[in-house]
């Protein structure tokens, strides 16, 4: 068998050799002054963009200006603890909408946006997936050193809302804004909760014909982080 | 690996970029220049460069030291998480692993991110012969895929070709219009990739790292290709090397700070996929089963020798492929293996066999560039002379190339070892250089220098030693 014969050999060749020790302190990784400042040098970099909605009140705004510029009407979100997280009032219209294994989206007509939301769902299907342009999403931590955001699969929400659609935003709380990533690793348990977590940085790319840089290969092409307030409270709706 | 008849990998400067293709020449200096550049201003941007490759140096050594217990802490938390761990010996056990997968499934397309254990099993040739046919998602890889040609290059696979290349390419193979616009090529390949991937019902990716600790595995990407090839299918395979293995997630900080930037010049990759199992109970997506191939396929051999076991410290970023001058000049299809450039130098004929790689450790220049860049520090010249040691042996069993050259050396070795003799070999030489003359260097003309010199040159000997001056010197210090 495949399992032993290997474990049998690697033992093997592992004695007799003295173990070098595992380092126990991780080399110094950058501080900032400014987090945030950091945080949107470094993602404009990598190509996205930073939105700041840290004034109570400019979270509608900042979300208007991505559907302005991506001339989109709905926006699907990546499950109810987006609204959750970030206090974000809603009124459902589909009594289903939080069951198990839904698409919830809100229809924004000329690209206004008021909250309450008036939420719908969909089935969580491929064929519904495929077609959607603007998915909003909810990051674990951001990371200023490089302008990345942790995204993690939740009960309810998927893989898929973020990798397939056109453009990506994301929301982001600055008490969830780390200096690097020495910061972060340690304190990441991938699989705890979800079966997967992604760091984001910048949109979708490729660098293959070249080594010339184009923008959305697979994945989004536009990247948003709309950074806000903590304790930031629109008035949260509960569904009547 | 590319064998010949007689099983033998040979260095083949004229397939692929051969050195007299003018086109394939600028193409390289053009597209390699970019990336020196690009990486030369993300590691002087760090300034404890140094410090975090000692880091992960000592990681990879204490790994590789332990793997048998950390393979198996892997194993445990991969399982406990409900993935499947299969352990391939050698490329056959993993690809038959992969072939009966499909066949049970009835699959006959799969979806593939950029894999090179992949490419060094010939995975794709496997499935091929069973009429799987296997579609490469990363923009690299398809466009070579295309082409029919194995990979350029590590990290970039299609380096070597120019966009207008490119875009007749796509425009024989695919009826693309034409344009050399890289944007529109970027597109077609888009909208073309989009239907497999939506199509999908097995997705195979390979593994920058495994960690131990919490059994993630971890695929660094830019284009969010491989993200598609994990999620969409109901079936996800992970291709990783034994060699792969990090005991902790905190680690990742510095690997991933070393990976992007020597790579391709980034802080960080657009995404960086933490995975640590299928679909879960609640979850909306994913995959119903994750298999994790943990694949040996030689590399156990190379833990014998604490020397040479420094070869499977290697992460993959192909930085050394970039500053060495001769993969610059014979490029990456000369290789004839899954690894091109220094590190594919000293990969190839350890995984295999010195005999069956003779070449390979010869296709350097010894000139240190790659050990300067490599972030985790393999010592690739040492490597080299190792094998070059290995290959003479093998070839006519003892080191030494012939009875002159044999000789030459303790000659050399003689008159290095004391002062005296150093300073009468010195006289001798600068005798010789009177007597013969010294246009261009220093001049030997009888056998066995004559013969040796034929394509060398040596330097000139100053007319004066440092002794000599020193002793006639006019002004005290």
């Amino acid at each position: 068998m495949s399992r032993s014969a290997i474990l049998e050999r690697v033992r093997r060749c592992g004695t007799g050799t003295s173990v070098p020790e595992l380092p126990q302190k991780l080399p110094e990784f950058p501080c900032y002054q400014d987090a945030a400042a950091q945080f949107q040098s470094a993602l404009q970099a990598a190509g996205g963009t930073f939105l700041d909605a840290r004034s109570a009140g400019t979270l509608g705004s900042a979300l208007e200006r991505v559907l302005q510029e991506t001339g989109v009407h709905e926006i699907y979100w990546d499950g109810h603890h987006v609204f959750e997280k970030h206090a974000i009032s809603y009124t459902l219209r589909d009594p289903q909408a939080f069951s198990q294994s839904r698409l919830l989206h809100s229809f924004h007509y000329r690209g206004s946006l008021q909250f309450p939301l008036l939420l719908n769902s969909r089935p969580y299907q491929l064929q519904h997936l495929a077609k959607i342009s603007l998915a909003v999403s909810s990051a674990e931590y951001g990371v200023a050193e490089t302008g990345t955001v942790v995204h993690e699969v939740r009960p309810g929400s998927g893989r898929l809302l973020t990798a397939l659609p056109a453009a990506h935003v994301v929301l982001l709380n600055d008490s969830d804004l780390l200096m690097n990533h020495a910061d972060l690793f340690p304190v990441l348990s991938p699989g705890s909760t979800g079966s997967m977590t992604t760091l984001i940085t910048g949109p979708s790319r490729t660098a293959d014909v070249e080594k010339t840089l184009v923008m959305g290969v697979h994945g989004p092409q536009r990247f948003y982080v709309i950074l806000m307030k903590s304790d930031q409270a629109e008035k949260r709706h509960t569904p009547p | 690996m590319r064998k010949n008849q007689a099983g033998m990998i040979k260095i083949s400067p004229h397939t692929g970029p051969a050195l007299a293709n003018a086109t394939l020449q600028a193409n390289l200096k053009n597209t390699v220049g970019k990336v020196l550049h690009v990486h030369q201003l993300a590691v002087s941007e760090v300034a404890n460069w140094q410090e975090l490759r000692c880091h992960a140096e000592q990681v990879k050594a204490h790994t590789l030291a332990r793997l048998h217990f950390y393979l198996q802490e892997l194993e445990k938390q991969i399982k406990g998480q409900g993935g499947k761990v299969v352990w391939a010996d050698n490329a056959q056990d993993a690809l038959d692993f992969v072939v009966e997968l499909a066949h049970q499934r009835e699959i006959r397309r799969l979806v593939k991110s950029k894999s090179m254990l992949s490419e060094e099993i010939g995975l794709n040739e496997a499935l091929e012969r069973e009429r799987i046919e296997t579609v490469e998602t990363d923009l690299g890889e398809f466009i070579v895929q295309l082409a029919g040609e194995p990979p350029f290059h590590i990290t970039a696979p299609a380096l070597h070709k120019s966009r207008r290349e490119i875009a007749q390419l796509f425009s024989q193979k695919l009826g693309m219009e034409p344009s050399e616009d890289v944007q529109q090529i970027t597109a077609t390949a888009r909208t073309l990739l989009r239907e497999h991937f939506l199509a999908a019902r097995l997705g195979i990716t390979g593994a920058n790292f495994a960690v131990a600790e919490t059994g993630t595995i971890v695929v660094v990407e830019n284009e969010g290709n491989a993200r598609l090839c994990l999620s969409v299918p109901e079936t996800h395979v992970v291709l990783v090397g034994i060699e792969k293995v990090i005991p902790r997630m905190a680690d990742l900080a510095v690997f991933l700070k070393l990976l992007t930037r020597s790579a391709t010049g980034q802080r960080i990759t657009s995404y960086v996929n933490l995975i640590n199992a299928g679909r879960r109970e609640r979850e909306a997506d994913g995959p119903h089963e994750f298999y994790v191939v943990l694949v040996d396929n030689g590399r156990s051999r190379l833990l014998v020798d604490p020397v040479m076991r420094q070869t499977l410290h290697c992460i993959r970023c192909g930085a050394c492929l970039n500053v060495c001058p001769v993969y610059q000049k014979i490029g990456g299809h000369a290789y004839q293996s899954a690894y091109p450039g220094p590190i594919g130098a000293i990969l190839t004929p350890q995984l295999t066999s010195i005999e069956s790689a003779p070449e390979h450790p010869f296709a350097s220049s010894l000139c240190g560039a790659c050990a300067e860049v490599c972030p985790v520090r393999i010592p690739i010249p040492h490597i080299l002379l190792r094998l070059r040691a290995q290959a003479q042996r093998a070839k006519n069993g003892k080191a030494a190339r012939v009875p002159a050259e044999k000789w030459a050396f303790q000659l050399w070795a003689w008159s290095m070892s004391s002062p005296t003799r150093y300073s009468r070999m010195e006289a001798l030489l600068r005798f010789l250089q009177k007597l013969f003359g010294r246009d261009q260097g220093l001049r030997l003309p009888f056998p066995p220098f004559s013969q040796w010199l034929r394509r060398r040159e040596l330097p000139a000997l100053a007319p004066q030693s440092f002794r000599q001056i020193y002793r006639n010197r006019k002004v005290m210090l």
